[in-house]
């Protein structure tokens, strides 16, 4: 009887051992690793157009595409980023908060084909409009992040989900602290600011007209290009 | 690597501007070319690595990142030397790249501390891939290192009382022949005890006129009394100078050596004590435990504890396979009791008595005093014999190296639950410490530009990259209205931000203390309190003898301070590292007395009385205490 239930036992490990293989059950450990295969050929083939072509393609020159694609290359050697390392990476600029809400919506903006990596393309062609486009442009992207599930307007449930995750990248440590409320007051007082025919929701229109009148915007927009 | 990926961030942070209040700070404007393309050449005696100079500067607080590599600058040939393994510094240059610190297994731990703190790094930045590796290793080390340095101790200390002397001739056989000597008269009259105990037993000749043999015992009682006395005697002479030698004798009575050796004399004195015919049924009992003398043993034998130990960590897995038996055992044993029932002679009249039958029979001892005699009862008979080969004989080996392997793999899954919190904690320091360092970094940006330096001069000291981070975090806050605020480390390495209050009332004795400071400090204010709300220079009302506890900035402020200090007319950085004695306390605290109180031992002093008076080295925070 027991040695029934040892051979019962041995075998039900012999079978577990198999279904590991295929990646049935037990396995994350067997799933990963079909998923890493399908995953590294795939990425392994990876490659970007070439130099000339991005520099007409985009407003940046030689050298800071040289020094854009060798960063992006040592950090993702697979050439495709995915969202995981796309937060750890933003996370290493606030050193203090959590940011890892707000690099979501980021990747989900960036990510235009929504295949949950980032190409060196799609990078540096959303970058080349933040950094170097119009007004109307960088007005634009920044309706695209707050407007989460892209369909055309801000509700204030979007808007509050953006301002939290801002808040959260302050962190602990400010001065005065952020508490519970602070984000919800902030977004009030964005949200009448923005919406202007008064009905709850924010569309690209009536975005793109308060942004325009409002002059800080207009001039806080050119502040975030950078030199390398 | 992260700089290349600055401008995303920045570029990203076009998301915060519909929602701020005001507009963002403007960024200086760098007139000089970015230094993200140029290189650095690294001479590790001959061997030359070269790598980005932004690569480098990511970590400020290690000497590659700080301006102490200037010390080691050729310019000859513009490159900087160092004379060390060229083998290691590749492990240490890919820290700098990656960020992760690996442990490279085929080096040497010490050598590769060695490296480490030449180079300025934490050991606690080592990835987690190689961490296990490295305390493993550290912890080998380290109890090598102090089992060398006990056993020197042990040889040069000698006690120097006479307890002591005694509690170590116990201890260690070899200490001195005194020590010896007791070791073999004891080992000796143990022997003695247990032989006597054993020929006790044997059948002697008659006593003169009977004819039934005896048991030796009876027959030469009063010998073997006599024996009895003189073992008892010794070892109790021997537990008592025990106790009276050892150290703590509580924990040297809850020991497992003094249990034996008090449950070997006990049974003695019970026997003198109590006497007469209750003494019959507990003499036996008693006499049974006189047998635990051997365990006396263990004491002159190192393999006999280990063994014991072996036992004591192994005790859970025993107990498991002992109740798997049990299991099979109480199966098997039902099965025949209810398989013989039918037969009315059965030998196998309840439950418990089958269980004789199937411990027998499943460990194929097979001594016939219970057999079945029903056909069922045979089968289920050969049933249990087979599977009692199948249960123990088969899987016993397995087991041992199983449970060897799952009793190592438990041992390490345990200590790593264990230490995840460590690890955690671990982690979030880590991660504390970057950032404050970077906010630290920040503020010392803004002070530098408020200072009115020139902007060469503050191109210089920041590089661009830092510069632009420090405005994507001013942008932050802008968005937000908030603002980063330096933390502190106390002594328990816990950081907690720096309250802009004073915890005293801003005392009199201030007395040339600006008020208007203190009240936008009550304000809250944003950048002016940075500068001067951080005077804790409180002194009690007292004659100033007492002062409160000392905060020093933590991150110790050795090579991000060189890169921030240059002694060059008014654009010294208040940054002190401050070593500080308390002068003979006078009276009214005044902004100058109170610089003279820190007469600050540094190198790169800003006594910052030349420019206005109040513009202190409120870098460091200030909480004189008496030293």
């Amino acid at each position: 009887m027991a040695a029934a239930a040892a051979a019962t036992q041995v075998g039900a490990a012999l079978k577990k051992n198999k279904k590991k293989k295929k990646g049935a059950e037990e396995g994350e450990q067997g799933v990963d690793d079909n998923e890493l295969e399908d995953m590294d050929l795939s990425a392994a083939r990876y490659k970007p157009e070439g130099l000339d072509e991005l520099c007409k393609t985009t407003k940046f020159n030689k050298q800071e595409l040289q020094v854009m694609y060798r960063g992006f290359k040592a950090e993702c050697p697979t050439g495709v980023v995915n969202e995981e390392t796309f937060k750890s990476i933003y996370s290493q600029f606030f050193p203090h908060g959590d940011s890892s809400q707000y690099a979501h919506y980021v990747f989900n903006s960036f990510d235009t084909d929504h295949n949950g990596s980032i190409t060196f393309e799609e990078f540096i062609s959303g970058l080349s409009i933040l950094s170097r486009g119009t007004v109307v442009e960088k007005l634009n992207w920044a309706f695209m992040l707050y407007d989460i599930n892209g369909d055309g307007s801000i509700t204030k449930e979007e808007m509050l989900d953006i301002v939290t995750s801002i808040y959260d990248m302050m962190g602990k440590y400010s001065q005065p602290s952020v508490d519970e409320l602070s984000p919800k007051d902030h977004v009030d007082k964005v949200f009448r600011k923005l919406d202007l025919n008064r009905d709850g929701v924010v569309t690209i229109d009536e975005f793109l007209e308060s942004c325009r009148q409002d002059e800080t915007i207009s001039l806080s927009m050119q502040v975030f290009d950078t030199i390398l | 690597m992260a700089a290349a990926w600055l401008p995303f961030a920045r570029a990203a942070a076009i998301g915060w501007v519909p929602i701020a209040n005001t507009p963002m700070p403007d960024i200086p404007r760098r007139t000089s070319e970015g230094n993200m393309n140029s290189r650095v050449i690294i001479n590790i005696s001959g061997r030359m690595f070269e790598t980005w100079r932004y690569s480098l500067e990511k970590y400020p607080d290690t000497l590659l990142g700080s301006n102490e590599k200037e010390f080691f600058y050729d310019e000859e040939k513009d490159e900087y030397f160092f004379d060390r393994d060229p083998e290691f510094f590749r492990h240490i240059l890919t820290f700098y790249r990656t960020g992760h610190m690996h442990f490279p297994r085929s080096e040497c731990i010490s050598a590769f501390d060695e490296e480490l703190s030449f180079f300025g790094i934490l050991p606690e930045i080592i990835g987690d891939c190689c961490y296990e590796d490295y305390r493993d290793r550290k912890r080998d080390n380290s109890d090598r290192v102090a089992d060398e340095k006990s056993s020197e101790v042990e040889d040069t200390v000698l006690p120097s009382t006479f307890r002591g002397k005694v509690f170590r001739a116990f201890e260690n056989p070899q200490s001195s022949t005194m020590a010896l000597v007791i070791y073999y008269v004891t080992g000796f009259f143990i022997a003695v005890s247990v032989i006597a105990n054993v020929t006790e037993t044997v059948h002697c000749d008659p006593f003169p006129g009977k004819t039934s043999a005896v048991p030796c015992g009876e027959r030469y009682e009063k010998g073997f009394f006599i024996l009895d006395t003189a073992c008892v005697m010794i070892f109790t002479m021997e537990y008592l100078a025990r106790l009276w030698a050892a150290d703590d004798r509580c924990k040297f009575m809850r020991s497992v050596m003094s249990v034996i050796d008090v449950v070997a004399i006990l049974p003695y004195y019970v026997g003198l004590f109590v006497t007469g015919d209750e003494l019959t049924g507990m003499f036996v009992t008693l006499r049974v435990f006189r047998v635990f003398r051997i365990f006396k043993f263990s004491r002159h034998s190192q393999g006999l504890r280990i063994l014991g130990y072996t036992l004591k960590s192994c005790a859970s897995e025993l107990g498991f396979l002992l109740f798997s038996l049990t299991m099979a055992i109480i199966i098997f044993a039902t099965i025949m009791y209810y398989a013989e029932k039918s037969d009315t002679n059965t030998v196998f009249i309840s439950i418990p008595a089958a269980f004789w039958y199937t411990i027998v029979t499943m460990t194929t001892l097979g001594y016939g005093d219970m057999v079945p005699t029903t056909i069922l009862g045979k089968i289920v008979g050969g049933m249990c014999s087979l599977c009692g080969v199948l249960v123990i004989a088969l899987p016993v080996p397995v087991i041992v190296s199983n449970f060897s392997r799952i009793y190592h793999q438990s041992q390490r899954t345990d200590k790593r639950k264990a230490q995840r919190t460590a690890r955690l904690a671990r982690i979030k320091l880590a991660k504390n410490a970057s950032g404050t360092a970077f906010v630290a970094r920040k503020k010392e940006a803004e002070r530098l530009a408020q200072s009115g330096c020139s902007q060469e001069e503050i191109q210089n000291k920041i590089s661009s990259y830092e510069t632009q981070h420090h405005h994507l975090l001013a942008c932050l806050e802008n968005a937000t209205n908030r603002e980063f605020v330096e933390t502190e480390y106390t002594y328990n390495g816990i950081p907690f931000a720096r309250t802009l209050t004073p915890q005293h009332d801003t005392p009199h004795s201030l007395s040339n203390s600006p008020t208007d400071n203190t009240t936008q400090e009550f304000q809250g204010n944003t950048i002016c309190c940075n500068r001067s709300g951080k005077r804790y220079m409180q002194a009690n009302t007292e004659d100033g003898t007492e002062l409160n506890e000392i905060h020093i900035r933590q991150p110790n402020r050795t090579r991000a301070d060189l890169n921030t200090n240059n002694p060059r007319g008014n654009c010294t950085p208040m940054v002190t590292t401050t070593i500080v004695t308390l002068s003979t306390p006078t009276s009214p605290l005044d902004s100058d007395s109170i610089h003279s109180r820190h007469s600050a031992y540094s190198t790169h002093s800003a006594h910052s009385s030349n420019s206005e008076g109040d513009a202190y080295d409120n870098s460091c925070i200030m909480r004189v205490s008496a030293l």
